[in-house]
This record gives structure tokens, sequence and C-alpha cells, in this order.
């Protein structure tokens, strides 16, 4: 029966969707994706239209086909369920892990070593047909390419996964539950089971499990502030108050956290559709933007693809016009191409990238996505949001008024040190009212955790007062105790104050105490006398107006007032015995006393001030953008230091001169504080403006949308944006920065998921050591190049000699790739280990378009002085081998078809004796070992001068980074045991190296560190003299 | 972020190369003025003048520390290498072919061993002199004219039935043809200790041919490299030296078959056993005679 009735209430509303269900029940299938097609139009129309929270109770169970009582069936809700898709936000679309897999095998590099091996086995395979028994050398050389590409890609792969873990890890939640009436009884289900139309109950501490409206409410109130980053309470009932759906009292939304009170109310949106839910897609809508050092990289990998394959193909063409054969020319470009193009670095800076996430991550700065990293270091503007980043998201008491005078208190952490004058009589009054007219409670078994660190039930006010009072008076729940409370009324909006009545703990009293807070102005009409230390005196006019000057006073720093005041009662009028009832009150609530006053705030983070100040001089422009009160948000800024103690606003300027705002000139004004409402009268163009012309700036009472305006407006400004947040409201923001931080602890999903970066520790000083770290990786990255590139030049000179002058050649394309991959891997990750020369977070952030990780100085330098210094002592280790064994220099020239050729086995060396081919291919291989130790003896040198750019090697100290001399090491090491290990296997074309050529080239590694030094030199004696400009990279 | 994303349109990227190329308002070509580029230029031009003057200076201090007549190592000619006349190449190594009614086929074969011979010639030889010692012929000192060493003489008549002399088609008229074998020189090379090194040519076995073992001639008899050739004191101790040389007749090559003929140098330090030189102590060719 009851089945049928909820068909008949559906039938009623979606009558056209239903009747097509029902047909689709008897069986016809092929209407079920013209059907869903519907449901989901009419689904975004309700979206659009939200009217929920003006209909009443019995509207409602038409439109969901509910029972406020008795809830859901459970056979409906499965069906609904199975419609609708479970309760819970669709996780941001994952690329597929084969299509990750496949883009590291493509990327950088890749796709030119890929041509390499192709044209390997294209070559071998027009060999094979005209001589079936063509050397397999063709072969071997494209599977090795084919090889080094797969294993890099796999490697990046892995590198990039094993960071994502990381995120995956952290990101799991515990499952949320929900108390939902279905069948007429209470149950517990997992929140994602949830479903439009179930009855669910919600009391304080729960997070709400889905767009309610609800229908019955006792004291509840929610904070809203994930959604809309405002921490105030808010309440909630049952009444429809405001035509807007996120105004009006009756609805509470997903993902938002109730904080005391009960309510009961009936879901009327599920998952992706809640409010939540469509911020979360509008910020996966917002498209990933490219980082910095994405693009730096590719900028890289154009440079020195395009090197490579210019050189390349003007070779060929030279080959083809000196007459080599076709086939020949074609080998020639993959080894120039093999030469040119480092394939270890992509790697190599993966893991410089991955190791500065690691120790990111250990400063509590989580990077999900690895080029994040350095994305910070190039940050030129930070917009941060407000609540629970720059402040400790909670309130806390910052101000007390008594006496006629203000008292600050201590804002801290810790809160401990709370060094006020506590002599006074009165204080002794305020500090009773304080921990009598107090709802909240600390949550039992907790006594061991710091007092700051307890859970309490109770609104952020009362939770501030409770611990401020167990700060001073110590235990406030035995306090209490003995003075027993006969009866309370709790705040509500239209009285604006909250009352109790406690019997007295000294037994000899036997009055009771009336205690009253409230709003201030409210307090202040209810008394007709105020306690000066400690003794009643009449509140006269001068009284009132010193009572104004320090409301206006603490309101004007943005801190929210509370006003105290209390009442002995007479004992004959109200003995022991006496019953007092709330809803008569039948007791005075007039000509009280009043005690005093105390302001609360959200208080700054104590390392805040001091990040700020670094980013300023670091030259980041901080910008403050919440959803909070201008006037907060600008106490706030000011307190830490966003609008700095000397500048003004116009609308300061206005105050001070005592003129119109608009007189002020806008010049004068360093500082601006927007509100939400200007900024949607403002045209980009003045956005731009505004955004360049004040150093300082606040955006107050923005909307998400507005937040995506804001960060839009900076990167038009060309500058790199970072944004932190922890809202839901943040989390299309955080998805347009360039670098999205969210907060580890407070930050909702939504927010986590939209952003880049995660500051576990809620921290905005952790950005700042974000930063530090993410300029210290631009710089070390662009030593690791500078490394990586020097040797491609000593790897190419071979390749156009030989075909140039005919040398036997110097170097083969495999042992090439042995120093690339072997020798040259550790030492230029050690670089990344590399300390800052020189205060970093002194200078301006690096402009994205000017200041490139790899620039025309750092690409000639490398290439064209280092490099062919290399060059040179590398073919002086092999010339020495070649003339120890009877081949002088001068013969050696226009040899190559002599040598080369297999036919031709009595060869005469400048001594006469002959040599057949192998014995010369022998020497050739020594020559190659001999050339491969002439780089790598010179790397090391040029390991060594990359550790600076500007200091000298020994003021940077030679032995503070350890890592660059495990990296030598192992270069040294690799060395050894290619030559004196692998010497033996042919296929890999090392032979066993005389001791005494690994020294030869050792004066040539020494003048490229005397060159080095004295190209640093200049630098450093002549700033901005030609060489400066020319030589510094 | 947008802006760096912004496409240009090609028209644009040229306008902008162009003004790289040529900058009108500040007058840089390049990206540098006229005068900063001849700076730069001079630069470059100072800085690969004193690295080439380093180079050579490096290479010439190597060729001061060479010895001018024995080269500093010689661990990579251990053993000498051998090599044949006529050497044609096939695909795998020598490959003779010829047709004993086809002149052509062999003429081509006669003539590079004639050419190979006029170098001992005796008008070739006369710097040398005889010799006739069955031992190692040492020169400590430089005895010969011009601060050189004596060379001892090796002419073609020694090679008597294969010098071409008698028989200028060299035996391959009549299917038993001659092949040349020669030792590469090796400085200061002693290939035995008492017995002259010796050439040895078999078939080599081929699993399903049973042939009868190959009937050698040997010129000089016996197939010897005799002992007063060696050592080899370099080219500017011995500017004339010459190779010695052993010529083998190989007498009953079957014809209209493909056989395998190796021939190896049997000396104390001649090795031919290294698995990757195919030509270190002994010589392999394939030979098919046609009739």
């Amino acid at each position: 029966m009851r089945q049928r009735k909820l068909e008949i209430y559906s039938v009623e509303h979606h009558a056209a969707t239903d009747i097509k269900k029902k047909e689709g029940r008897d069986g016809k299938k092929d209407n079920d994706l013209e059907l869903k097609r519907n449901q989901q139009k009419e689904e975004l129309k309700k979206e659009l239209d939200l009217d929920d929270h003006k209909l009443s109770n019995k509207e409602l169970e038409t439109k969901y086909g509910t029972d406020i009582i008795r809830g859901l069936s459970s056979t409906r809700a499965a069906e609904l369920l199975a419609q609708n898709g479970p309760n819970a936000l669709t996780p941001p679309k994952q690329t597929p892990e084969i299509i990750k897999f496949l883009k590291q095998m493509v990327g950088g590099f890749s796709i030119l070593l890929w041509v390499g091996a192709v044209l390997c086995w294209i070559a071998f395979g027009i060999q094979y047909v005209s001589n079936p028994s063509a050397s397999l050398d063709s072969v071997y050389l494209g599977t090795v390419l084919a090889v080094v590409v797969i294993l890099t890609g796999i490697f990046a792969y892995y590198q990039e996964a094993k960071s994502t873990n990381i995120m995956a890890s952290f990101c799991k939640m515990i499952p949320q539950q929900a108390v939902v009436i279905r069948d007429s009884e209470k149950k517990v289900i997992p929140a994602e089971q949830l479903v439009v139309g179930d009855i669910v109950e919600i009391k304080g501490g729960d997070q709400i499990p889905a767009d309610i409206r609800l229908l019955s409410a006792q004291g509840c109130k929610v904070d809203n502030s994930s959604l809309t980053g405002e921490s105030e309470p808010q309440s909630r009932s049952s009444e429809f108050t405001h035509e807007n759906p996120l105004e009006t009292k009756n609805i509470t939304f997903y993902s938002t956290t109730c904080l005391e009170g009960t309510a009961t109310g009936m879901v009327i949106n599920t998952g992706d559709r809640t409010i939540i839910g469509r911020i979360a897609s509008l910020a996966s809508g917002v498209g990933n933007e490219k980082t910095p050092i994405a693009i730096e990289i590719e900028h890289f990998v154009h440079i020195v693809a395009g090197v490579a394959v210019s050189v390349g193909i003007l070779f060929f063409i030279i080959a083809v016009c000196m007459k080599y054969h076709v086939l020949d020319a074609i080998i020639f470009l993959i080894a120039i191409i093999v030469a040119n193009v480092p394939e270890g670095l992509l790697a190599t800076v993966t893991v410089a990238l991955s190791l500065t996430a690691k120790r990111m991550a250990k400063k509590n700065c989580l990077v999900k996505n690895l080029e994040a990293v350095e994305t910070l270091g190039s940050t030129s503007i930070i917009c941060s949001d407000k609540t629970g980043t720059l402040t400790q998201n909670r309130m806390t008491v910052a101000h007390l008024w008594f006496d006629n005078q203000i008292f600050v208190a201590d804002t801290s952490e810790d809160n401990l040190n709370q060094g006020f004058d506590q002599s006074s009589g009165t204080w002794t009054s305020l500090s009773k009212i304080i921990a009598l007219c107090n709802r909240a409670e600390f949550k039992p078994g907790e006594e061991s955790v710091p007092i700051m660190k307890r859970v309490v039930v109770g609104d952020a006010s009362e939770t501030a007062l409770l611990k401020f009072s167990e700060v001073i008076l110590g235990d406030v729940m035995e306090i209490r105790k003995r003075n027993h409370k006969v009866v309370e009324i709790p705040f509500n909006s239209t009285n604006k104050f909250q009352l109790s009545i406690h019997q007295t703990e000294d037994p000899n009293d036997k009055r009771f105490l009336l205690v009253m807070k409230g709003a201030p102005e409210r307090i202040l009409e209810k008394c007709s006398t105020i306690m000066i230390n400690g003794k009643e005196q009449p509140l006269d006019k001068s009284m009132a107006q010193a009572f104004h000057t320090a409301y206006m006073e603490l309101g004007g720093l943005g801190e929210r007032v509370l006003g105290f005041c209390h009442f002995y009662l007479p004992a004959d009028e109200f003995p022991e015995t006496y019953s007092f009832d709330s809803e008569s009150m039948n007791f005075p609530t007039s000509n009280l006393c009043f005690v005093g006053l105390l302001s609360m705030i959200d208080p700054p983070r104590s390392t805040v001030p001091d990040a700020v100040t670094k980013c300023r001089s670091a030259g980041i422009k901080v910008i403050m953008v919440t959803g909070d009160h201008p006037i907060t948000a600008k106490a706030i800024a000011k307190s830490v230091g966003i609008i700095s103690a000397n500048s003004e606003t116009v609308e300061d300027i206005a105050k001070r001169c005592n003129i119109a705002v608009e007189q002020v000139n806008k010049r004068d004004a360093k500082a601006a504080v927007v509100t939400g409402m200007e900024l949607k009268d403002m045209s980009p163009e003045q956005l731009d403006e505004l955004l360049a012309n004040y150093p300082e700036i606040v955006f107050a009472r923005t909307s998400p949308q507005q937040k995506l305006i804001i960060v839009e407006g900076c990167q038009r400004q060309d500058a790199v944006v970072a944004v932190t947040g922890d809202g839901v409201n943040d989390s299309p923001a955080l998805k347009k920065a360039d670098i999205g931080g969210a907060m580890g602890i407070t930050g909702s999903d939504a927010a986590k998921n939209a952003a880049d970066m995660i500051l576990l520790d809620d921290n905005f000083s952790s950005i700042v050591t974000g930063v530090e770290e993410g300029r210290l990786i631009f710089d070390n990255l662009k030593k690791t190049i500078a490394y990586t590139l020097t040797k491609n030049i000593a790897e190419l000179c071979p390749f156009l000699i030989y075909i140039i002058l005919g040398l036997p050649l110097p170097i083969g394309t495999i042992t090439l790739l042995f120093i690339d991959l072997g020798t040259d891997i550790i030492p230029s990750i050690a670089l990344a280990y590399e300390k800052a020369e020189s205060d970093i977070m002194n200078r301006k952030p690096r402009h994205k378009k000017k200041d490139r990780l790899v620039n025309q100085q750092l690409a000639v330098y490398s290439y064209l002085h280092i490099g062919l210094m290399q060059a040179l002592g590398a073919f002086l280790v092999y010339f020495t081998v070649y003339a120890q064994q009877g081949f002088r220099p001068t013969s050696l020239f226009h040899l190559r078809i002599a040598w080369d050729s297999d036919h031709l086995n009595d060869l005469e060396d400048n001594y006469g004796q002959e040599w057949t081919s192998y014995q010369r291919q022998y020497l050739e291989w020594t020559g190659y070992t001999a050339f491969f130790v002439g780089i790598m003896v010179q790397q090391i040198a040029d390991l060594i001068i990359r550790k600076t750019r500007k200091n000298s090697i020994f003021k940077q100290g030679l032995f503070r980074n350890k890592v660059i001399w495990v990296g030598i090491a192992s270069q040294i090491i690799v060395a050894l045991l290619l030559s004196y290990g692998l010497g033996s296997i042919t296929a890999l074309n090392f032979t066993m190296l005389k001791a005494q050529y690994w020294f030869v080239a050792v004066p040539h590694a020494i003048l490229i560190w005397v060159y080095d030094e004295m190209r640093k030199l200049f630098i450093r004696l002549y700033p901005g003299s030609w060489w400066d400009k020319n030589m510094y990279y | 972020m947008a802006a760096l994303q912004e496409k240009k349109s090609c028209s644009q990227r040229m306008e902008e190369f162009r003004h790289y190329c040529w900058n009108p308002d500040t007058g840089q070509m390049l990206g540098r003025t006229l005068s900063r580029w001849v700076w730069i230029s001079l630069y470059y031009v100072a800085f690969y003048v004193v690295m080439t003057g380093l180079f050579a200076l490096c290479i010439y201090v190597l060729m001061q520390t060479i010895d001018p007549y024995t080269p500093d190592y010689q661990d990579q000619l251990k053993s000498p290498g051998v090599t044949l006349r006529p050497d044609v190449y096939g695909e795998k190594g020598l490959e003779i072919h010829y047709n004993i009614s086809d002149n052509r086929t062999w003429t081509s074969l006669t003539h590079t061993l004639r050419s190979f011979l006029a170098g001992y010639s005796p008008a070739a030889q006369v710097d040398n002199i005889n010799c006739t010692s069955k031992t190692y012929f040492f020169q400590e000192s430089f005895g010969a004219p011009n601060h050189t060493k004596f060379s001892c003489k090796f002419t073609a008549d020694m090679l008597e039935n294969c010098s071409g002399l008698t028989d200028p088609s060299f035996g391959f008229k009549e299917g038993k043809p001659c092949f040349i074998i020669k030792m590469n020189r090796i400085v200061r090379f002693l290939p035995s200790n008492s017995t002259p090194p010796r050439v040895d040519c078999t078939f080599l076995d081929m699993p399903h041919q049973a042939l009868t073992p190959l009937q050698v001639e040997y010129y000089p008899p016996n197939g010897t490299f005799s002992l007063h050739y060696f050592p080899y004191y370099g080219k500017k101790a011995q500017p004339h030296y010459s190779n010695p040389l052993v010529a083998a007749k190989l007498l009953n090559v079957p014809t209209n078959t493909e056989v395998v003929v190796l021939c190896k140098i049997l000396a104390d330090h001649v090795t031919f056993d290294n698995p990757h030189d195919p030509y270190e102590g002994k010589v392999e060719f394939k030979l098919k005679i046609q009739k």
C-alpha cells in the first residue's frame, strides 16, 4: 500500500518521466537512455531554481515522494540510489595510467630518439635487402636507443606515480555516517547511500551529509566557512527567511558542519548536484595550466632538439655532398642526434624535482604535481585566503575593557601567557561572568590534552570564552558546579543576550547571581551602574561615552565585541526557594551592573607576519582574498603586514584629511580594500589597473567566482599566481592558479583535489619555505642543465671531425650513451643538493618570459666555451693513445676509408707496422675509451665549476655539498667498471685503458676550473659590464 | 599563464623574427649592435686562438715524448696479422673464384700478384743486403748509410715457380694456383725462439666434404720466413725493408667445388687462436676453381 502511494506521488510530479520509466520496467530498455537524458535535463533545471526552501512540509513530501515521519522505504531508497548514484562528489577525472605512461614515452627528447631508432632499423633494412650479411650494428644501436627511451620513460613514470601515491594515501578519508529515518526506523548508514527524500537527523559536531531542507531544528548552528569562507556560526531553523537559497535559514549545505543543536531535515540534493558539488565541478571545469617549469623544459627541449636536428641535417647534407653513402650519412645523422640529446637529463630533472618535493614535504609542503615544485619559486603574487591560512581559524579573546581601560590578551597559538593586570575586583566579577554565562563544555576524557587543543562542544565565541577562562581560572567545570545554575536563557537573535542565574559558591551568601552577556549596546541599555575597581558606580554620561569609545575602538579592530553585566538578586525578594521561570522572566533584567567588554577575533597565526615580510623582501605581492567582512579583513591584513603599518587606503586618507573619498588622489594610497560588491562593478581593465597600482590589496566579501576573476586578473599581469585556501569556495581559484595550495588540516576535500600543493600544517609560512625551495631548485636545475649540455660539444665534435677530416672515429654512439646515462647521472642529480649561492629570498621573483631556465648565455657558455675546451681535452687523450700506439696525429687525417675497410689487413702505421682490421678496431675502441675517460675527467671539473654561477667555488665551499663528491666518486667508479670490468666484452666497445691515460686530460680539467673562476671573478668585479651580460647564465 | 599560451599568428612571428634580425630602433642585428658583434667576435677569436695554441702546445709536447724508432706501446700488436695475395674479398672474407678455361677470370688475379711482386724486383731491392745467416739479424748500431739499419734482400726469384718469372700464369692456368702469404710487420717482433716461422696450409675441415689432404709446394722451400729478416726496426731505421714472403702452390684443389683453405704461421710467438681476429697468425680463404 505504502509503495503504491509513493508511486502516485512521483507520478504526479514527474508524470512524463515516470510513464516512460514504467515502460522501461516493462522491458523496453531502449527508452532508458532517453529517460536518463530527460532526468538530467530536469535535474539541471532544478539546480538552477532551487525553491525547496519556499515549500511547506506537505509540498516537500509530495515533491520528493517521502514521508516526514516515516521516511523513505528502503526499497524506494535503493531505487533512487541506483538512479542518482551515490551521494559523493565525483572525484576529478584521472588520466588513465596507460596514457600517463605513453606520455612519458613520447615526451621531451623521446620522440627524437624514437626517430633515431627507427632510422637505424630502416637503414639496416635497406642494407639487408642489398646484402643479407650486413652487420647488425645499426640494429643494436636502434635497439639500445629504444631501450633508453623506454627505460627513462618508465623511470619518469615511476617517479610521477610515487609522488601521486603519497597524495592518494593522504586523501583517503574515513567514511562518513549519517542518521536516517527509513521504514519508520532510525538507521545509521554511510552518508554515501543517502538519496533525495531521505529524512536525516543531524546534531552538533556532525558534518552535513547532503543539501538538506530543515524540517525542525533546536538551537542549530552551522559553520558555513567551507562554503563562504566566513567562520561566523549561523543559526538554522525550519523557517523560510530569504529568497536566496544560500541565505535562507532552512537549508543547510553538504560538507558544512553543524556546530551545536539538533535538527531534522529532508535531503534535497545529493552528490554532485549539491551546491558544493556544483562549485567543485566549476573547479574541475577550469583547465589545468602548464607549470612554468614545464614551459621552461619545453623551451629547453626545443632549443636542444633544434640544435640537434639542424646540425644533424646540415652534416647529413655535407656527408652526402662528400660522396658518402646515403646510409652512412643516415647513421651519422643518428649519431649526431644521439650526441646532442642529453638522454639522461629529463630523468635527472624529475629526480631533482622529486628530491625537492620530498624536502618540501618534510617542511609540511606536500606537492602533488612534481613540476609544481618550481612554480612556487617563480611565484610573484600570492592570493591568500584569510580564515585558517593567515589566521588560526578559532575565535580567541583579544582585548578586554574594564575599569575604563583596554587590556590586551595573548592571542598566540598556545595562549598561556595572559599577562594583563588581574588584581582588580572588576576582573574577579568579569571572570565569574565569563565562566558562568557560558554553555560551551569540554568534551570529556581530554583532560591531559593542552587546553587550546581540547575539543569543545559549543559555538566559536563560547569556545573562546571557555578556553580563555579555563586558562586563567583553572577548572571552569568545577566553578560552574560550585555556582549551581538555576535558570538560563540561551542567546537568540531577538534578545541578543544570554542570561543565567546561579547560586553563589559562598554558602553564607544566599543571594542569587544573575549574569548576562550579549551585544554591548543591548547590555548597556540594561545597566544603570558600572563597576570600576570592584565598586559599583552610577553609569553616568561620561562613563557611557568611555564605553562607546572603547566599543568603537575594538569594533574598528575587526573584533567581535561582547558586553558583560551582572546583578545580585536581593535575598529578601528572591529567597532560596524562589522558582525562576525563563519563559515569563520573573526576575529583573534591567538596572543591572555593567562590568566590562571583551572582544574576540580569529587571530593571525604567529608565524604569518614574519612570512609576509619575507615574501615582501622576496618581491612577492601578498593579496588577501576573503569572504569575510572588510573591517575584519583589513584588521587582520594590518596585523600580519599585508597592509603595512604606514600605508593607508583611500578611505583612510579621506578620514584623516576629513575630505570626501572622491577627492583623494588615488596615487597617494598604497593599500586598497575592495569588496565583492565593488569588484562586481569593475571592468577587467579597472581590475588590472587596481592590481597594478596598489602594492597592498585586500579583497573582502568575495564569491568563488570573484576569486577566480582575481586570479585571472593577476595572471594577466604576467604574474605567476599562487593561491592558498581551504574552503570549497576557494577550489576554482586554487585550480586556476599557477599553483594552488590547500590547507591540509582544515582544508576541504574539494580544495585539496583542486590544489597542486597541500600545506600540511595549514601554515602560511610553509609557503615561504616552498618559495625558497622552488627558487633554489630553479637555480640548481640551471646548473644541472649547464653541466649536462657542456659535454654535448665534446660528444658532437668527434662525429663532425670524422665526417669532415676522416679521423678514425674518436667515440662510438653506444659509448656516448654510457656518458649520458652512466657517468653523468648521479653528478647531475648531486647539483640539486647544492646550497643557495646568496640569499635567494632577497631578490625579485623571476620574470616568467624573460628569465629563462636555459638562456642564450647558458647555452653559449656551455657549448662554445667549456664544451669546446672539453672537446680539445678529450681529443688530446685520443691523439695520445693513437700516437703511442704508432699512429701520429698527422697521419690520422683522411685515414678513415682505409681504417674502416674490413678488407685491408695490413694497414701501415708511422713505424711501418702493419695492422689487421680487427687490431685497428681494437685500437679504435681503446680510442673510444680514452675519449670517454677524457670527457669524464673534464666533467668532474665541470661539475665542480657548476656548483656556483657567480661566487667563487671556495666561497661556496668545496665540501659543503657531500653529494657532489658522491657524484664524482660514482663517475670514476662507473668509468673504472666500464673500462676494467667490462673491457673484455666486445659489444660494449670498451677496452682496458692504461692507467696514465686517465690523467692526460687533468691539465685541461684544471684549465676549465681556472677559466671559470676567472669568469666568476670578472662577473663579481664588474657587475653589469659587457662580461657580466655575456657570461652570467 | 594565459598570456604565455597565446597563439601568435605566423605573420606576427615573422615580424618578430625580422625585428630580431634588424631592429631599427636600437640598431641591433640579431640581438646585438654592430660594435657589440665586433667585440664579441674579437673575444671569441682571441679565446679560440689561445685554446688552439694550448692544444697545439699539448700535441707538440706529446710528439716530443714519442720515440721515433719504436712505438711506446705494442700491446695491441702482440701477434702479426697474415695477408694473402691475390686478395679478393667476397661477402665473408677472402673468396677466390676463377675458371681455368676463361682467361679473363684469372688474369686480374695474376696481375695482382705481379704488381705485388714488383716491389720485390732486384731493382727495388738494390739498397738491401744479402743475408745468409739462419739466425736473427740483430743490429744495435746504425750501420747503414744515412743513419739507418740494414735490411735483408728478398727478391721475387726466391719464390721460384711462384715468382711469375718461370710461370707468368702463377699456376692458375693448370689449376695449381700460387698464393703469396705475407706476415705483417711489427717493430722488434721476434716470431720464434730458434726455428724459423713456417707457413702451413690445409683444407679447413668441412663435415660433409671428405677431402684428401691438401698438397702444397712452398717457396722458399719448407715455407719458412728466414730469421734474418727479423727483427724489424721500423720505418725510420729500415726504410727499404720488405717483408719476407712465402708462396704456396696448391697442387690438388678439387675443381668445381668450393673449398676453404687455411694457412697458418707456425712459430713460437705467433698465435692464431684469437676468436675475434680472423687474420691474426693465419689467413683463411675460399677457393673455387671451375673447369
